[in-house]
């Protein structure tokens, strides 16, 4: 990841940001552009999809190697690894030579890590195809890395460290889903351990490299500008000579839920108070995963969400309130986010979590009033299902969204068939919204972290 | 067929051009039709914004701008949220924009919703009340960023502390003395035929749109142009802020006036940007990768009708903060005194064409670019234009730029973090 101006973030956010419109931004595109899906004879998956309205390309790869995949001893090496991939070069060209390359070609060039996948992304004008193919194979399958070159990385690594140390919302968010999955995988922050960072060898890192960079645990989705039998051939003639390896994706049980609640609070120089309450949520081949995002949508995202207006009746401080659903391979998280007076801290976090638990209770559409007070009610599962159309749209905008929303699906989706994404989004009604509410809010724990000014917070 | 947009020719390289025409009702209007999407995002924009604010009323022009989006009907909030329509607004250098986003299908009663409220606000104590507690949030949270305080700090040096210098939220002083009238006078004044345009991005087709916005926005009154002689930057005598904070990094910048944004000088200003802080590559680049003294560095370039404000910046480590300031000053001095050569202008005038073309891939960023444009007075035509004035701008052009520009003599100095970093040894 490249810096705040790119920041695309580590992990947490990405995910975060994408939930909404996460795995199937392609079905719901589908039913117009179908696009293409083909598996290269060494396992490489490869989606083409042709968005012609301007001369752009985008290319997402990824790979099926994440925090998930590391122990306490590895912890950050796919971090790590993905520094190196972008900016530390090849046997062939030095990591100078390709950011000079990158930039010649007027490419955006970035990456991120997740707790399940390793995205590289890069985009540019659609005429530099074959550059943007074969400079992402040869970066991402032909790392050449010296101690010296891995100790410069280093350094620059643990300077994000500190960046996100120094940001209250992406190291709150860290921690939450720490606490969330304790003896779980996903229990090890994405950013990894700073003594693993700083211990670890040129031999190592590339040990970890071999075994996770291959193409059978590779997909590559591009859109743009193309035609797609064109790109299919410049596919199959920069990616197909790749070797097989046969390794087959680890597998990780389904994280469960809390067995007690876990509260945090660290205090930090900042104005105002952060509250972060996380639960565990609907993993993403999961069938809850569309009433899951559309209860976030009701109550803290959307153009009127539940939460803020109960937070506000409570105290005028709070100024920010957002919900959001990270779907992941084996588990999922429900992250409330609320940025306040920290003050009213202890008051708005009671107020939070009352409502949360008591989700299951809420009427969420027309048809659970009856006579008149059907007519005066506000329907908040239209509004969110509206909601979620929008944001879909608006996804459809940017190519490199839509290239990175394929790319996850290709690697995290295991269902034979899904149908499409607006039409199960639209099949969910406010019976199914109390039942996620009741199942993952209601009868599951939280972990809850506060970051506040010096004094403040939650005991 | 791919074009070669990027080295020329100069072929446009969206589908269809933007256009301006007249309503009816006598506003102007920027349509650009764009079928990538079945969403529309349309923007009111009223002149003014943070350089029609008078010294002590800071945040008078986002409070009056909010006030427009009160919803005193309880039936209607309810119809615009059942539709995820969104009514929001940017308070800029120049102007303030009333936002409109919707689903297509659901313009029409969007508009309608909009255009009663916009065009007849409630405006209040009460309301005006409420909206003063809410920008003191927003102020307050703008603190825990520290390049949104970096700019803040450079804005208010550079134009002292009246119109662009002015906190866009206000302070606790401004808030109070804003009152009931100041805001109805600010809303009469700007909120009028001569000061407003629309600037819409949707994939409905011209014609229905025009139509829409006579039938629902005709009862602006007219007025007189406002004519706000636009604030040309000084550089204090302090050029050095330093802002204590207890991070685990400091955020050291160096800003620069730049000159009024004619179509060269725009583009100047978009390539020198690009150049020193947009990517890999990039001249602060460099500071990351070679010397590893950030993680993060940037660009960028605040532009008003008066001048752009260039700020170049980088976060460090605490105990790295001395060598990245001196880094930094290098890393300017280098370019204001050698220049650069033609093949780094040429790399630079391909990635700043990709990079503005995947900044408004969007609507609505593209919507903003358009209006902002045409606020600048470079027209919105210049969404094309820019590109043909990227490719004018010759190599002898573009270091006599960098050398007028970044001058060390003309340099701003800011410094967050904690107490004693940032500075060099000269500094102290």
């Amino acid at each position: 990841m490249v810096g705040r101006n790119m920041r695309s973030t580590l992990t947490v956010t990405a995910g975060l940001l994408a939930s909404v419109v996460s795995a199937a931004l392609l079905l719901a595109a589908a039913s117009e552009n179908p696009g293409k899906y083909f598996v290269l004879d060494n396992g490489l998956r490869v989606f083409l999809y042709e968005k012609r309205d301007l001369p752009l390309l985008h290319v997402v790869t990824g790979f099926d190697v994440g925090s998930k995949d590391e122990t306490d001893e590895t912890s950050g090496l796919v971090h790590l690894l993905e520094h190196c991939i972008l900016f530390r070069g090849t046997s062939v060209r030095s990591g100078a030579e390709v950011s000079a390359d990158i930039r010649r070609h007027g490419a955006y060039f970035n990456a991120n890590t997740g707790q399940d996948l390793s995205l590289f992304e890069i985009s540019l004008p659609a005429e530099h195809a074959e550059f943007a193919l074969r400079n992402q194979k040869e970066i991402l399958f032909g790392l050449d890395l010296s101690p010296t070159e891995l100790d410069e990385e280093k350094d620059i690594l643990l300077e994000e460290y500190n960046q996100m140390e120094d940001d209250p919302q992406r190291n709150a968010v860290d921690l939450v889903l720490q606490a969330l999955f304790p003896g779980h995988p996903y229990g090890r922050s994405v950013y990894g351990r700073r003594e693993v960072i700083r211990t670890a060898t040129a031999e190592g890192v590339l040990g970890f490299y071999r075994k996770y960079f291959v193409a059978d645990n590779c997909a590559l989705a591009i859109v743009g500008d193309f035609a797609t039998a064109d790109m299919e051939r410049l596919v199959r003639d920069v990616f197909g000579p790749l070797t097989k390896t046969g390794l087959s994706p680890a597998t990780f049980p389904v994280a469960l839920p809390l067995k007690k609640n876990v509260v945090q609070r660290f205090e930090r120089d900042v104005e105002d108070g952060y509250l972060f309450i996380g639960f565990v949520a609907p993993d993403y081949n999961h069938a809850d995963q569309y009433a899951m995002n559309v209860l976030a949508e009701v109550l803290g995202r959307g153009v009127n969400p539940l939460l803020p207006a109960q937070l506000q009746r409570e105290r005028d401080s709070v100024q920010a309130v957002s919900m959001a659903y990270l779907a992941l391979r084996f588990g999922g998280a429900a992250i409330v986010s609320i940025k306040m007076d920290p003050r009213d801290m202890p008051a708005i976090y009671r107020t939070a979590v009352g409502f949360l638990k008591q989700a299951h209770n809420e009427a969420y559409s027309k048809k659970d009033f009856m006579g008149e007070a059907e007519m005066s009610a506000f329907d908040y599962l239209e509004s969110a299902k509206n909601q979620i159309r929008f944001a879909v749209g608006r996804a459809e905008e940017s190519g490199l969204q839509l290239a990175g929303s394929l790319a996850r699906h290709l690697l995290l989706n295991t269902r034979d068939k899904t149908g499409r994404y607006l039409d199960e989004i639209g099949k969910v009604d406010s019976s199914d919204l109390r039942k996620a509410a009741a199942r993952y809010l209601g009868k599951g724990k939280y972990a809850a972290v506060s970051i506040v000014p010096r004094k403040g917070g939650i005991e | 067929m791919l074009t070669a947009w990027t080295a020329g020719p100069r072929e446009m390289p969206w589908k269809e051009r933007p256009e301006k025409f007249m309503l009816s009702t006598g506003l102007p209007c920027i349509y650009h039709r764009d079928k990538s999407s079945p969403t529309t995002v349309a923007g009111l924009f009223a002149a003014g914004g943070k350089s029609a604010v008078p010294m002590g009323f800071d945040g008078l022009a986002y409070l009056t701008t909010r006030l427009t989006l009160e919803i005193p009907d309880e039936g209607k909030v309810q119809d615009l949220m059942s539709q995820a329509t969104r009514l929001s607004l940017f308070c800029s250098e120049d102007s303030s924009i009333v936002l409109i986003e919707c689903l297509s299908e659901n313009l029409e009663r969007a508009l309608r919703v909009g255009s009663e409220i916009i065009q007849d606000p409630l405006i209040t104590g009460l309301r005006i009340g409420r909206v003063k507690e809410m920008m003191k949030l927003y102020g307050r949270a703008e603190t825990d960023e520290s390049p949104i305080a970096g700019r803040s700090a450079i804005l208010k040096a550079f134009f002292g502390g009246n119109g662009y210098g002015t906190d866009v939220y206000g302070t606790e002083e401004s808030l109070r003395a804003i009152d009931r009238k100041d805001a109805l006078a600010y809303y009469r004044r700007f909120f009028t035929k001569p000061n407003l345009f629309f600037c819409i991005v949707t994939d409905f087709d011209k014609e229905p749109v025009r139509a829409l916005l006579e039938k629902y926005f005709a009862k602006f009154p007219d007025g007189d142009a406002a004519g706000i002689a636009p604030a040309p930057p000084a550089l204090p005598s302090n050029r050095e802020i330093v802002l204590p904070k207890d991070t685990k990094q400091t955020y050291i910048s160096r800003a620069f006036a730049l000159p009024a944004p004619d179509a060269p000088n725009q583009a100047k200003g978009y390539l020198l940007e690009t150049l020193l802080g947009k990517g890999p590559g990039s001249r602060l680049w460099r500071l990351r990768m070679a010397e590893k003294l950030a993680y993060n560095v940037d660009a960028h370039v605040t532009w008003t009708k008066s001048s752009g404000i260039l700020e170049a910046y980088l976060e460090t480590e605490n105990a790295k903060s001395a060598r990245a300031s001196e880094a930094l000053d290098g890393v300017l001095a280098s370019l204001q005194d050698k220049g650069i050569t033609d093949e780094e202008l040429r790399t630079t005038r391909t990635m700043a064409k990709a990079q503005f073309l995947r900044a408004t891939e969007g609507k609505a960023p593209r919507m903003r670019i358009l209006g902002l444009f045409e606020v600048l007075g470079l027209g919105y035509g210049h969404l094309e234009g820019l590109f043909e004035a990227i490719d004018d701008v010759t190599l002898e052009d573009m270091n006599a730029y960098l050398r007028a520009a970044l001058a060390p003599e003309r340099a701003l100095k800011v410094i967050i973090g904690p107490a004693g970093t940032g500075q060099t040894q000269g500094d102290r």
